[in-house]
């Protein structure tokens, strides 16, 4: 019971961290309907970027995790927000108006730009950043017992709380309503007065936000990190973002959750060998009956 | 129009100054501090060199596009060209004697080239199987296929393992390895048949890492990540090591000295001539009814559906072939390396197969060839580059595409006219 | 194995191949002496390909092996070179790909015309290499390989300086069973040819002791969260978590281990062998008690304590495969030169000739391994450095 109680735990906080990358993958998606092959390593970069802030925090002898970690967050989210912006702006808008799959390989290849120039950079060795909040939660249940780290209870909290933000952002105000519009009809939108291609940068600024709060909250949590990181992690968030529906918020943090839980249980009661072979699975299975994801609308084939 | 030509230098300023304040903070955290251990060493050096230089290129870029040829750039850029080059009905190339000649210096590489550039042109080769095979699925059929690794690595493992456990050699399993990528790909075509554009990238994608899963952990049977050795193709039942283990070898049977080179060249001949003979083949397809067929279904499938086009069919058989082909190149490439292991079908392949297609123009056999040999022999011209060469592979693939989204090689087609009578 | 040995060296007397084998040898003799006769101050080049991944993910053990290789070449060719040549070192980048690994075997024994290699790193590249290195007559040293299939393929002209994953398997397994007298021992790989071979390793010492294990099982390289794992450790109730993998993967997994609160005994293999384990972990107090088999400390041989001096004196600390790296290259250079530069000859020397090198003597069996098997048990304290446990 207690180990089945550990599980779902694991499985949460690892489904929140995919939820939010995924975001990253969604919102793009949805506004210009492009897979961003590079936001994985967005993140890689939001990581080194964490353990920067962190050196440079504790050097001018800051040593309150509070501190540390508003001080970092802040750091990272902007710098990286920036990096979003820039790729954009090189690597993206030059081909608006070409094939989507002309896209995709210029993704693959900025892919591959961020991650060879961090490893030329920062070296390729495994980095890491010290441990600054200890401490665990321990809850007996039964003779056995479940324990969560406080670590692990802040990423819960702060992803929750970004995705409230963003939903709050999307939903209520004049920023959101330009992004939906866009979304939904960019030629109508631009002749309605809104600048398309400002809105498409935000877009691409506000993703790499998201990739950079999971950035610091999971190098925080897990401490390790090195130029490659950010692959594998991309293409889970990416299967999460597809699973829930690609372009809809609300799919990618269920996706992400999905995703999180079904490795967490496959992995801790069958075998963690064949648990990425079980989360395809189920990625084909449920697309299989849902074409559009879980939350996806249904696309209209217009004639 | 006079006044445009002049250059506004306090505006290429403003420019310069907002690119190298962007540089600064892009590259002042990642290059500048560098980390060690908790603790970092600062380059500030790194970062002012970069900042200059950014900012100096910005300089000059926003100049050059203020000048009359910049603007003229600009404007190309503005531009969406797409479509076919359509000839006129009845067109004959000029060219038909390039045909003879390259197959005429394709044949005489093996006996001119170093053992060397002879293995990077053997692989050249390998990704052209593999950019055609993946051109009928996403070029001609515009279907996004993002495992294609799937099939390589079915195709070559089947060489392998056939060898292993069945002891069939390397010209029985060149046909049998091609029918089982074609099963994978039917298997495959099946579920993904409902689903639309990226949502079949994503379970091809799964598809693909499936594949690379199952070979990782079925230790028993695939021996994991050891890999197995595979075979080399025999010369009528000679074989080409330097000391045969039953019968004679390829160099006791002529009377030469033995050179591990002799087996490249052999290689090199088969694949050179099946590679010829998927050409051919590819060609012919397109202009049957199956070849009109998937490219009418790429460019609008309800319109094909209510002409009555089995969609399904189509579909699928652009599934199979391309996913035969794929396997054919699994198996010369187990050859080739002697040895497989799940590592040499990773996603980054996939990616790397489907840049070959979009770089050579979707759907365009020559393009595919050109781009092949670019996106295999670029990166060991590259070696020279030492550390710096995926990097500068990562900004040629950016700038590629930047600078002809379109690929190398625009597709281009003979038009057709009704025969006088025909159509009254 | 005399016989075969007399067999192989008539044949390369009479037929044209042996005359082909040493082709190269010959050619770059000849031109070398053209050289030296031109021009006096020109030296010809014994060239030396460093094979490994000096980019990648494993880039920082291919700049171990590259610093170790490059100082044992200047101290060699500052000591009058090879027979007089200087030696000339080719850089070949596989990261750890096996692809790449057979590209630039090839390139390296027909564009650089290498007679010898030291490398590669991972066992996947050198498995592939060392079939390219045996046709062209290459001799292949390879300073941290350490899957047994690498030498048990038979091939004459496989070496390595460090030992068999086999052997390290048996010390590890042993040191379980015996010290520790533990019963309940979870094993964990990276389903990577290391990793797991190490683990199948100590596995099958394990079994044969009576002891089986309570859980075998895989994690992916490149993940960091392991905890659907961990909880599983910790269902089985293990005492000792054995892993067989990098110090990539085995610092998030001893931190998220306590975190989830287990105290299972964490040991693992030679590929944990960094400083970088302890940042990776989090903190130094993570590392506290984790076991790990290596060779008997590099460090300590007194024969190297002179080499170890220079490296430090030029800030570099010798860590991890440096100085097998520089073990290697001596190997590859005494071969060559008591044998007039012939790569297969000297091959043929290694097995039945000792080299002193600046991690002791080293002899080498009929198979390429060496002789003396030296692993050791270490362990980790809370301050981050490890030492020998006897």
């Amino acid at each position: 019971m207690d180990i089945v109680l550990q599980q779902l735990v694991n499985g949460l906080t690892l489904g929140s961290v995919y939820g939010l990358i995924a975001i990253g993958y969604t919102m793009v998606y949805g506004i210009i309907g492009m897979i961003n092959f590079a936001h994985g390593d967005v993140y890689m970069v939001s990581a080194y970027i964490t353990a920067i802030a962190i050196a440079l925090l504790t050097f001018f002898g800051i040593e309150s995790f509070p501190i540390i970690l508003i001080g970092t967050l802040f750091l990272t989210v902007a710098v990286t927000g920036a990096y979003g912006w820039v790729i954009e702006r090189i690597a993206y808008r030059p081909l608006r108006n070409s094939s989507r799959l002309a896209v995709l390989i210029s993704a693959i290849g900025m892919s591959l730009i961020l991650q060879n120039y961090v490893q030329l950079s920062q070296g390729a060795n495994q980095q890491g950043v010290p441990t600054l909040l200890t401490g665990a939660m321990r809850i007996e249940v039964g003779d056995g017992f479940v324990q969560i780290t406080y670590m692990k209870l802040l990423i819960l909290f702060i992803s929750l709380l970004g995705m409230g933000v963003l939903t709050y952002v999307i939903q209520k105000t004049k920023l959101g309503r330009m992004c939906r519009a866009t979304q939904q009809d960019r030629k109508m939108a631009s002749i309605l007065g809104i600048d398309t291609d400002k809105v498409i940068s935000t877009v691409f600024v506000i993703g790499a936000m998201m990739a950079a709060l999971a950035g610091v909250l999971v190098t925080l949590d897990y401490g390790a990190f090195d130029f490659y990181v950010g692959f594998i992690i991309g293409i889970k968030a990416f299967t999460a973002a597809v699973l829930g529906g690609i372009g809809s918020l609300p799919g990618a943090m269920l996706g992400g959750l999905i995703l999180g839980l079904s490795e967490a249980l496959f992995a801790g009661l069958i075998s963690s060998d064949y648990k990425d072979v079980f989360s395809f699975s189920l990625l084909v299975l449920i697309l299989v009956f849902r074409p559009s994801g879980l939350l996806g609308k249904p696309e209209v084939e217009k004639v | 129009m006079s006044q445009a030509i002049g250059i506004d230098l306090k505006k290429s300023s403003v420019d310069a100054l907002i690119a190298g304040l962007l540089a600064l903070i892009l590259f002042g955290p990642i290059v500048g501090v560098l980390l060690d251990g908790y603790g970092f060493k600062t380059e500030f050096d790194r970062v002012a060199w970069i900042v200059a230089i950014v900012a100096f290129g910005r300089f000059m870029l926003s100049c050059f596009l203020q000048t009359e040829k910049g603007i003229a750039l600009v404007h190309r850029f503005a531009r969406s060209d797409d479509g076919a080059i359509v000839l006129p009905p009845g067109h004959k190339s000029k060219m038909v004697w390039v045909i003879p000649l390259v197959i005429v210096i394709g044949l005489l590489v093996p006996f001119i080239a170093s053992k060397y550039v002879l293995t990077v042109v053997i692989l050249g080769l390998i990704y052209v199987l593999l950019g055609l095979g993946l051109n009928i699925v996403v070029g001609l059929a515009g279907l996004l296929d993002l495992g294609f690794v799937g099939f390589y690595a079915i195709g070559a493992y089947g060489l392998a393992l056939g060898y292993e456990n069945l002891g069939l050699g390397f010209w029985s399993m060149l046909p049998i390895a091609a029918i089982m990528a074609a099963v994978a790909g039917a298997i495959l075509g099946f579920p993904v048949l409902r689903m639309h554009g990226d949502y079949l990238a994503i379970v091809t994608l799964g598809f693909g890492e499936i594949i690379r899963l199952v070979l990782i952990n079925w230790s028993s049977f695939t021996h994991g990540p050891n890999g197995v050795s595979a075979p080399l193709p025999t010369f009528f039942g000679l074989e080409f090591k330097r000391r045969s283990s039953d019968g004679q070898t390829f160099h006791e049977f002529f009377n030469l000295p033995y050179d591990s080179g002799y087996k490249y060249m052999f290689i090199y001949l088969i694949l050179f001539l099946v590679v010829l003979a998927v050409l051919f083949i590819k060609h012919r397809l397109v202009k049957m009814p199956i070849g009109r067929a998937w490219e009418a279904l790429r460019e609008d499938e309800i319109a094909c559906r209510s002409l009555g086009l089995n969609h399904v069919l189509v579909k699928l058989s652009a599934f199979t072939i391309g996913a035969s082909t794929g396997g054919l190149a699994g198996v010369f490439f187990a050859t080739y390396q002697g040895f497989v292991n799940p590592s040499s079908f990773t996603f980054f392949e996939s990616a790397l197969i489907l840049a070959i297609v979009v770089l050579g123009g979707m759907g365009s056999t020559l393009g595919v060839v050109i781009a092949a040999f670019c996106l295999t022999v670029l990166p060991e011209i590259l070696r020279e580059f030492a550390e710096y060469r995926v990097l500068m592979f990562g900004i040629l693939m950016v700038v590629m595409m930047v600078w002809k989204p379109r690929g190398i090689v625009r597709v281009t087609r003979t038009g057709f006219a009704s025969r006088k009578g025909a159509s009254k | 194995m005399l016989e075969r040995f007399l067999l192989l060296n008539n044949n390369e007397n009479k037929t044209s191949r042996g005359l082909y084998m040493s082709n190269a040898v010959v050619k770059k003799t000849l031109l070398a002496m053209a050289i030296a006769g031109a021009a006096t101050f020109a030296q010809a080049d014994v060239v030396i390909g460093v094979a490994g991944p000096h980019t990648g993910a494993y880039a920082a053990f291919g700049e171990q092996l590259w610093r170790g290789a490059e100082k044992a070449a200047m101290d060699i060719n500052a000591a009058g070179g090879i027979n007089g040549e200087m030696i000339k070192l080719v850089k070949a980048d596989d990261a750890c790909e096996p692809k790449q690994a057979v590209s630039v075997a090839n390139r390296l024994v027909d564009s650089d015309d290498a007679v010898a290699v030291v490398g590669h790193f991972c066992s996947s590249s050198s498995l592939p290499a060392s079939r390219i290195y045996e046709e062209a007559g290459v001799l292949m040293v390879t300073p941290a390989s350490t899957a047994p299939l690498l030498t048990d393929n038979g091939l004459p002209n496989v070496f390595r300086v460090c030992g068999r994953d086999d052997q390290q398997g048996d010390v590890a397994a042993s040191y379980i069973v015996g010290e520790l007298g533990a019963t309940r021992v979870a094993v964990i790989h990276d389903k990577d040819t290391y990793g797991k071979g190490l683990a199948d390793a100590m596995k099958s010492t394990l079994n044969a002791y009576g002891v089986q294990e309570v859980m075998y099982e895989g994690l992916t390289r490149g993940e960091k969260d392991f905890n659907a794992v961990i909880t599983k450790i910790r269902s089985v109730d293990a005492e000792v978590v054995y892993f067989g993998g990098l110090h990539s993967e085995a610092g998030p997994l001893v931190r998220q281990l306590r975190e989830q609160g287990s105290k299972a005994i964490f040991m693992s293999g030679d590929g944990i062998v960094s400083d970088e384990f302890v940042s990776v972990a989090g903190a130094p107090e993570y590392v506290d008690g984790v076991l790990m088999t290596f060779g008997a400390p590099p460090t300590s041989y007194p024969s190297g304590a002179k080499v170890i001096q220079e490296f430090r004196a030029n800030g570099y600390e010798p860590e991890g495969y440096t100085l097998y790296s520089y073990t290697a290259m001596q190997v590859v250079a005494a071969a060559l030169s008591n044998n007039n530069l012939d790569p297969m000859k000297a091959a043929e020397w290694l097995k039945t000739n000792s080299v002193s090198t600046v991690m002791g003597v080293k002899d080498f069996d009929e198979k390429g391994d060496l002789k003396v098997s030296d692993y050791v048990m270490y362990e980790w304290d809370a301050q981050g450095k490890y030492q020998q446990i006897n």
